[in-house]
């Protein structure tokens, strides 16, 4: 396990390691998907994963729910990132209604919704 | 002396504003924009080229930062410029809906115009891309559906690459903030710079712009090409301001997409992509030097405007559009010569500014790049514009040669008609606002007269003549097999990986 200590791995680095590899999956479906409906699934997977990055990292400073109440804890999680990612949840939950929107009118007119015949 | 505190901030979002109630009210709608466009343009046509900088926070301390300065306002007034041209061009086709789209549009544009926090810029850029997404899918058929379902696959892919890249320089720096970017590491940069490159459309990143400019509707595409794109410029300009090394990758990219781009508009036989490729060719011209990036493209947006609005004649321009409106009520009897002399007069126009003739308003910006620019990027500057002039000169063949094919073109010549012809041109109001466009570009020269040197003045020229010359003798090649349009996903959605990849190793290892 050498190899670990030569990256200078600190618990943090190793925590968003499994977001790292989801973003890696989502890049990988979202370049070989044959059809709408995976690259749109694929793409929620890169958002979803993008979030928990942000999450991550928020938390880096303690796991504590940064609200101020009688009882003081020591670690509070970082709130300006969690309060900003509000935002890009929203927007990604909005892009992908309007994705499945589209998929809808065109799934009308070729139902496998395949690239091969909606890129003509 | 009024709090400006709050009036920008209700001044940015007094286009949503309207657009909302003109949903409720929509006969106050088109008055109450015009309006308040022309208010905005003038109120910030009176700062452009002046030193001015407001800085304000929306939310007391600690809150979102805003700074109108040099860079905001040469783009505010020609996005406004550009919706007015639109609105005031195609108004009797719209309907509320389409200006509720085009004024949210505009609130986003200003947020991006004005923003120096790397979140609003990511909210404003994902609003603009929603807005854009909504104008091409206005068309309403199979292609443009999917065309639009490209856009916003790659534009969310994009503002994802770019919100990892921000994410990691918080991690670094502790802020959102542009000015903070300087402490962040090279991987953060590319992955912002290229999210913010996919959505300004500059060449790989912007592979999506022929498509979708040449089948959207002519009012879509003008508003697309004029504002949409503006966007990306504003922070791109802003932060090869503050990093060394990003500016000099931005001379690197510029260079590649004005030569790249452009040799795909020559060989490129539907006028509508062409004006997409050239339309990438010029943004990457814009990028090359961070001081005039933004009266740039403010140029080219206003001219891009004018050359989609009149690039079909008016009656192609309706057939274009009755597969989607059935009404067949209106006749296009009223279809008289002078209009259309006047469009083709107009298109000409507005290439020869693109193509930086003296004495347009091309000319001035075209020179202001050219003096800021490092030597080694000045020779294949100039290799663009030659290629400029010659897809130019191509375009302004195919529309006159479509125009003098019309039945009515000889018209032209009948003198008796001429009176007839003196008052057509000032019956609608349409006419007023093509003259008038046509004037603030000739008008617009007068901005920099020391720059009108002869040097300038005979090379600006001799680039036009060879243009025309280059264009005379590629017109026989037969490039439909090697040029064919990039329609597949997979490159669309690719590109911005790439082009980060091109950027990190740049900026590590081979520092270009």
């Amino acid at each position: 396990m050498s190899w670990l200590y030569l990256m200078d791995l600190t618990p943090e680095k190793l925590r968003l390691i499994p977001m790292v590899v989801l973003i890696v999956i989502g890049c990988f479906g979202l370049l070989n998907s044959k059809t709408m409906l995976r690259s749109l699934l694929s793409l929620d997977v890169i958002d979803t994963a993008t979030i928990s990055i942000f999450v991550l990292i928020a938390a880096s400073a303690g796991s504590q729910t940064p609200i101020v109440t009688a009882s003081r804890y020591s670690s509070y999680s970082d709130p300006y990132p969690q309060a900003i990612i509000l935002t890009a949840i929203v927007i990604g939950f909005a892009t992908q209604a309007l994705l499945c929107a589209i998929a809808l009118r065109l799934g009308r007119r070729s139902p496998m919704l395949r690239y091969r015949d909606l890129e003509k | 002396m009024i709090d400006y505190q709050i009036l920008f901030p209700f001044l940015i979002f007094l286009p949503a504003l309207l657009g909302f109630v003109g949903c409720v009210i929509p006969k106050i709608t088109f008055p109450l924009s015009v309006v308040m466009l022309l208010g905005y343009a003038a109120s910030s046509l009176n700062y452009i080229g002046r030193d001015i900088a407001y800085q304000f926070t929306l939310v007391g301390e600690g809150g979102i930062q805003f700074s109108v300065d040099s860079y905001s306002f040469p783009l505010i007034f020609g996005s406004c410029i550009t919706l007015l041209i639109v609105f005031g061009l195609f108004f009797k086709k719209f309907t509320h809906y389409y200006y509720q789209i085009c004024l949210v549009l505009l609130s986003a544009l200003l947020i991006s115009f004005t923003t120096v926090d790397l979140v609003s810029m990511f909210i404003s850029l994902e609003l603009l891309g929603f807005s854009a997404f909504l104008l091409i899918a206005d068309r309403n058929d199979r292609k443009s559906l999917f065309n639009s379902f490209q856009y916003l696959i790659g534009g969310g892919l994009a503002m994802l690459i770019y919100l990892i890249g921000v994410v990691q320089a918080f991690t670094f720096t502790g802020s959102f903030l542009l000015e903070d970017l300087v402490k962040a590491p090279e991987t953060a940069l590319c992955l912002i710079v290229a999210g913010l490159l996919t959505k300004s459309g500059v060449f790989l990143c912007g592979l999506w712009v022929p498509n979708i400019y040449s089948h959207a509707n002519s009012q879509s595409s003008a508003v697309l090409a004029g504002c949409v794109t503006c966007a990306g410029i504003a922070p791109i300009a802003r932060m090869s301001q503050i990093l060394n090394p990003i500016s000099d990758s931005m001379i690197v990219i510029g260079v590649i997409s004005a030569v790249i781009a452009a040799i795909y508009a020559v060989f490129e036989r539907d006028s509508g992509r062409a004006l997409g490729w050239s339309s990438v060719s010029q943004l990457g011209i814009a990028i090359l030097s961070p001081t005039y990036a933004c009266s740039y493209a403010m140029q080219h947006g206003i001219c891009k405007a004018l050359l989609f609005s009149t690039l079909y004649s008016r009656k192609a321009d309706e057939n274009l559009d009755s597969s989607a409106i059935t009404s067949s009520n209106n006749t296009p009897s009223k279809l008289s010569v002078t209009n259309e002399l006047l469009r083709v007069i107009v298109f000409v126009v507005a290439s020869l500014s693109i193509m930086g003739f003296p004495f347009l308003a091309g000319f001035i910006t075209k020179n202001w790049i050219k003096y800021d620019i490092p030597y080694e990027a000045k020779i294949i500057y100039t290799t663009a514009a030659l290629l400029t002039s010659t897809v130019y000169a191509r375009l302004i063949f195919d529309r006159i040669k479509d125009f003098i094919r019309q039945p009515y073109a000889r018209l032209v010549l009948n003198l008796p008609r001429a009176s007839k012809n003196l008052s057509d041109l000032f019956s609608s109001s349409q006419n007023y606002i093509l003259i008038l466009s046509v004037v603030g570009l000739i008008l617009a020269s007068n901005a920099a007269p020391d720059l009108f040197t002869f040097s300038a003045v005979q090379s600006a020229i001799v680039s036009a003549i060879l243009g025309g010359i280059l264009f005379v003798s590629v017109v026989g090649i037969q490039a439909d097999e090697f040029v064919k349009p990039v329609t597949r996903t997979l490159d669309l959605v690719g590109a911005p990986f790439l082009v980060a990849a091109l950027l990190l190793a740049n900026l590590i290892y081979l520092k270009i």
